[in-house]
């Protein structure tokens, strides 16, 4: 075998042995930004417990709505493999309630979660969808509200993606759409 | 595979993953009243403060509409093959600023992978400048070629790794909960058998991916399963924008693979 096949099949060995390795996290916020210089690659690599965005609301009046999940769902179009900004942006909602849950993993103590942007943002997503919502044309909740939203609570749950096993996570207080 | 014809199809098809992308990235302000600069903004460290503030003034709505267009203008310079190295450069320096926008990806994988393509490209036209366009492209296109295939391989791999991929069971999972999803209750997908051949048969095709190199035959037909990898990537989970974006490295990857048997010779 020639040298430059050596180099090739050491190349790949090495990120075999790397795929069984744990490596420290390297944090940093211009890092974060930039993980993109530093690819994993690992996609959808194993079932594990996922945060799931439950809402609920009221809607004039003191009673509380049945909990709902925000999960992006759309219909499919043939067109959308040149054109799909509304289903890209239910996934980079739903990556928001990803980064809520790693933000409250790796909350210092004493931190308030309710100060991270992350938070700031899941808390307008699960008001926008209590308020009609939408993702393109298409409801972000399955069973959409009532119209006059008054007060809201969201929840983040850890499931396995069949929706087993769920862990409550985080429970906001009550919240106002004005505040 | 002639350099010139790899350098043509990797211009084409990114330049074309491009412009979609920015097409979709103009549309976004319409469609999204969530991810908002002034709160994104505070995530971005205070200091330098000259940088902060120049963002804050790019992300205004007039000026990222603007440079969006530009973008959009240097995509389609890219795809007539017009794009030089201050192209290349403004290129890669939209990619960062979307990085910021994005909090640090939009679009996840798809973003990485334009980001090596435009690496590449930006690789290419600097050591063009130092030697000559033919050595320029060759360690762009080996830049790419190695992530392209890193990308395949880790991802084969970790997933051969686990007892519920090599079970099946994840295949059927993973589309049930994909943005399409559920699979319908007849779906061929939810038979054992089927969700196991085509984990396997994905998989250790993933997993063999630096195979491709070896010959460019065996790099054509990686790349043409890879085509149908991504379609169904996108048919099932809605990643329109991985299925351009890994499309636009394959001319490079065909080129390297055509380069291995002149390599055997020294």
């Amino acid at each position: 075998m020639d040298f430059t096949a050596w180099l090739i099949v050491a190349y790949f060995a090495m990120l075999a042995i790397n795929l069984r390795k744990r490596w420290g996290v390297i944090d940093g916020p211009w890092l974060f930004f930039f993980r993109a210089f530093f690819p994993n690659w690992k996609f959808y690599h194993g079932i594990q417990l996922a945060p799931r965005l439950y809402v609920r609301g009221q809607f004039d009046t003191p009673t509380w709505s049945d909990w709902q999940l925000i999960y992006p769902r759309l219909p499919r179009k043939g067109f959308h493999l040149f054109h799909n900004p509304a289903v890209n942006l239910a996934l980079a909602h739903q990556n928001l309630v990803d980064h809520l849950a790693n933000d409250i993993n790796e909350l210092p103590v004493g931190a308030d979660i309710r100060d991270r942007v992350t938070y700031q943002l899941v808390k307008q997503l699960a008001c926008q969808a209590l308020s009609g919502g939408c993702w393109g044309d298409h409801p972000m909740l399955s069973n959409p509200t009532g119209t006059e939203l008054s007060a809201y609570q969201f929840q983040v749950r850890m499931e396995l993606p069949d929706g087993l096993n769920s862990q409550l996570m985080l429970q906001s207080p009550m919240e106002t759409p004005w505040n | 595979m002639e350099l010139i014809w790899a350098v043509r199809g990797f211009e084409i098809l990114l330049g074309w993953s491009l412009l979609l992308q920015t097409l979709e990235y103009l549309r976004l302000p319409s469609l999204d009243k969530l991810t908002q600069w002034p709160i994104l903004s505070q995530e971005i460290p205070a200091r330098p403060a000259w940088l902060k503030a120049t963002l804050n003034w790019l992300f205004q709505p007039k000026p990222y509409t603007a440079w969006l267009c530009l973008r959009a203008v240097l995509a389609i310079a890219l795809m007539l093959g017009q794009v030089g190295l201050a192209g290349a450069w403004l290129l890669f320096v939209m990619a960062l600023l979307l990085l910021l926008r994005w909090r640090g990806a939009f679009n996840g994988g798809s973003d990485f992978m334009t980001l090596v393509g435009l690496s590449g490209l930006l690789l290419s036209h600097l050591v063009a400048t130092f030697t000559d366009a033919s050595l320029g492209w060759q360690a762009g296109f080996v830049y790419i070629s190695l992530q392209t295939v890193s990308s395949y391989f880790v991802s084969g791999w970790v997933k051969l790794l686990r007892p519920e991929w090599r079970s099946g069971r994840a295949l059927t999972v993973f589309l049930d909960t994909g943005v399409y999803g559920p699979l319908s209750r007849n779906s061929i997908y939810r038979n054992r058998i089927v969700s196991l051949v085509c984990s396997w048969s994905f998989t250790l095709w993933e997993g063999l991916f630096p195979l491709a190199l070896l010959d460019v035959r065996l790099a054509m037909l990686w790349c043409t399963v890879a085509a149908l990898f991504h379609f169904l990537v996108f048919w099932f989970l809605g990643l329109n924008r991985f299925f351009w974006a890994w499309i636009s490295s394959f001319p490079p990857l065909i080129y390297c693979a055509s380069l291995t048997p002149q390599l055997r010779q020294f």
